[in-house]
């Protein structure tokens, strides 16, 4: 073997060791982000108006004289945007003398004596002319006034980029959201006696928010199926992956169902489908799959050392390492504790102080140190998965001594998921461009929100 | 890199600046690509969820052997709604619904659209069988009292009768319902409303998870018809999420799903 080849292998091998070692991380990741929760009472228009104790109700408290003295109150906190929609509801509990209260939306520098609208990166309906201002002077007719015992909704929808308002539940019309950056939900008031409150999701909301939701990614998902897919792409990716993977077994009834279908299901490669090179050495790894599987460890070194001698021929290899260590997970799974010892002295310890393995190796010793490993923080290790990944990278070295493999990454990566890879790229991209605004894309919540137990 | 490469690498970056659209390199984008995790469990789930909904129990019981993922659905069951979908698609509609109805006598009771449509799909063997007669006594007994309670079924079943107005029924204007895909659209209506029925009785997953407000993006896109295969949507989903970036970026696309090659941009 040359040079050359020899640093693909061991780019293989950090490859899967970094997969062992991210397996112990790879929690799903929720994003939080902080929700307005009550009104901010330091950035307000005082002297105009009053907030209640509980931050969540206002009043203007003084006789109104012109337009530079609004009663203007932000929430304490931007709306967040790593959702589908944010919303909240006002409701105007007295009109006061002219009903001139308003709700939407405003940037962080907002003049805070002027109604949201007015100014410019503002967004605000208003109650005694029932208009939708946008940061000109002029409003655009928008919706009905409201007045005394309205419950009023503002909301943002980051998918279509549009505020929307409701009106006592049901929803008034929605606009293009043409402002960029953070934006806070903002009351105005701006008569005497104006009272309002606000609900921030604490209380149920007069709008059924979830219908909305359901209902918006309904339209989307419309647009989604529509798209045609090429004839039979789904059952080609399927077959093409499990060959990538070795799972013979699966792969002969698939083919073998296939021919008796209804119309049957032709694989006949018309485009130069590289499918030789993957039919490559299935029947071993598909063997040497189930021995890793099986936790038989030594009898997968055995075939190894047999079938493909290069790939463990150099004890310090990542190769050779990630066996050790599960071979020393399987004997502490099996409560072979001594055995472990003994085994970890011979095999493991040589790892100990080099950067790549440190980690690892300290993880598997760790096991010894808890009566019931399984629970502990290393516990991964004797999940299911681990071995998965030491199969993968077996399956990935002999898939990489195919004198055809064309790269690296045709070793690593199945047809599947690149696509995959490219999907959730695509998505990422899109919305980081978006000022990161809407869902994230993740395959893993995809695919397990239908897991029982949930509901 | 050689000349070629970096005129057309330029003049990528010249379309895109007229544009003013982002241009992200191949380095960068395979950059992006890698920092992508994706679980191998994950993917098991996916070719899993396919095997089970199109049917392929041997193959399912197969995986589950090979790489321990475990079914959301009782393979058990695969088999029988595997036979009612095979007996529309051969014809047998009488016999499908029977077998329905063994399998649980709600589905068809309160799914009238369904329960019509495979009717009419026996009336369409009928038809194509020149039983004519039997046809028409079958469309006024049990087609048509059903029409009186729904506009579009009648509309659907004036159509299917027409087909007897043509000798030839290869040229008439109604002629496509006598095609297989006919058969396979209504096949694929009882495959859905077979596997709802068993989810339902695993629980309401897609409503509880739509009414979550922490729930991933996109998990709607199996709301609709949470019975569908996921992994022809989530390449559906892939051909929309790159017709989306186009309009910002230009980047390298793959554009063949079935060899998954990624594409420098197009110039």
């Amino acid at each position: 073997m040359g040079s050359n080849n020899t640093n693909k292998n061991q780019d293989l091998g950090l490859y899967f060791l970094e997969m062992a070692r991210a397996s112990s991380s790879m929690g799903v990741e929720d994003e939080k982000e902080e929700s307005p929760m009550e009104l901010n009472t330091i950035n307000s228009s005082g002297g105009f108006l009053v907030v209640s104790p509980d931050k969540l109700s206002v009043k203007y408290t003084s006789v109104n004289l012109h337009g530079h003295d609004v009663g203007v109150v932000q929430a304490n906190k931007p709306a967040p945007v790593k959702r589908l929609i944010y919303y909240f509801e006002i409701y105007v509990k007295d009109a006061g003398a002219k009903g001139q209260i308003a709700i939407g939306f405003t940037s962080e520098t907002f003049k805070m004596r002027r109604q949201p609208g007015w100014e410019a990166n503002s967004c605000g309906y208003h109650g005694d002319d029932g208009l939708l201002y946008r940061g000109q002077g002029k409003g655009d007719t928008f919706g009905p006034t409201f007045t005394s015992n309205d419950t009023i909704g503002g909301g943002i929808n980051y998918a279509s980029q549009e505020f929307f308002f409701t009106k006592n539940g049901a929803v008034v019309g929605a606009v293009f959201k043409d402002i960029k950056g953070p934006l806070f939900p903002t009351i105005a008031v701006h008569s005497l006696n104006e009272e309002v409150q606000v609900n921030f999701g604490q209380k149920k909301f007069a709008f059924d928010l979830k219908e909305y939701e359901a209902q918006e990614r309904m339209k989307q998902q419309m647009t989604i199926e529509k798209i045609s897919l090429p004839p039979n792409v789904s059952h080609r990716l399927v077959r093409s992956y499990l060959l990538h993977y070795g799972y013979e077994d699966t792969l002969n009834s698939f083919d073998l169902a296939g021919k008796s279908t209804v119309p049957p299901i032709s694989f006949a490669q018309e485009n130069g489908f590289d499918e030789q090179d993957i039919v490559y050495a299935l029947n071993q790894r598909k063997t040497l799959r189930q021995l890793i599987r099986n936790g038989e460890i030594d009898a997968a070194f055995a075939k190894l050392h047999n079938w493909y001698p290069w790939i463990v021929q150099e004890d310090k290899s990542s190769t050779c390492f990630l066996l050790h260590c599960q071979k020393f997970i399987e004997l502490v799974r099996v409560g072979a504790l001594e055995e472990a010892v003994k085994y970890g002295r011979v095999e493991l310890a040589k790892f100990f102080g080099l950067d790549e393995f440190e980690n690892l190796v300290q993880d598997c010793v760790a096991l010894l140190a808890y009566e019931k490993p399984q629970e502990s923080s290393v516990g991964y290790l004797l999940e299911d998965s681990q071995r998965e990944i030491v199969a993968d990278m077996v399956n990935a070295m002999i898939l990489s001594t195919n004198p055809n493999a064309k790269d690296f990454h045709g070793c690593l990566h199945s047809y599947l998921e690149r696509l995959l890879r490219q999907l959730t790229a695509c998505c990422l991209e899109r919305r980081s461009m978006n000022g990161d605004q809407g869902e994230a894309f993740r395959l893993h919540r995809v695919l397990n929100s239908g897991k029982k137990g949930k509901c | 890199m050689s000349l070629f490469w970096i005129v057309i690498r330029q003049l990528a970056e010249i379309e895109a600046m007229a544009t003013s659209k982002k241009v992200i390199t191949r380095e960068e984008w395979e950059k992006k690509l890698n920092d992508v995790m994706i679980r191998k469990e994950d993917m098991n789930k996916l070719v899993m969820n396919f095997l089970v909904t199109e049917g392929y129990v041997d193959a399912a019981e197969k995986f589950r052997m090979e790489s321990g993922t475990e079914p959301d659905i009782d393979l058990a069951t695969i088999t029988d709604r595997m036979a009612v979908k095979k007996a529309v698609q051969c014809g047998n509609v009488e016999d499908a619904i029977e077998k329905v109805n063994d399998l649980n006598p709600e589905i068809l009771d309160t799914n009238p659209q369904l329960f019509f449509h495979l009717q009419q799909q026996r009336l369409i063997e009928l038809i194509r069988n020149g039983k004519v007669e039997e046809a028409l006594e079958f469309a006024q007994e049990e087609l048509a009292p059903r029409g009186e309670e729904n506009q579009s079924f009648l509309e659907e079943l004036e159509k299917t009768v027409a087909l007897l107005a043509f000798e030839d029924v290869s040229n008439c204007p109604v002629g496509d319902l006598l095609d297989i895909s006919q058969r396979l659209k209504t096949a694929s209506e009882v495959n859905a409303a077979i596997l709802t029925s068993q989810s339902h009785e695993k629980g309401c997953f897609w409503s509880k998870c739509m009414s979550s407000g922490t729930c991933a993006l996109f998990t709607h896109i199996y709301a609709g018809d949470s019975n569908d295969p996921k992994l022809p949507s989530l390449l559906k989903m892939l051909i929309w999420a790159q017709s989306q970036l186009d309009e910002k970026a230009v980047y390298p696309r793959i554009n063949d799903l079935s060899t998954a090659t990624l594409e420098d941009p197009a110039v």
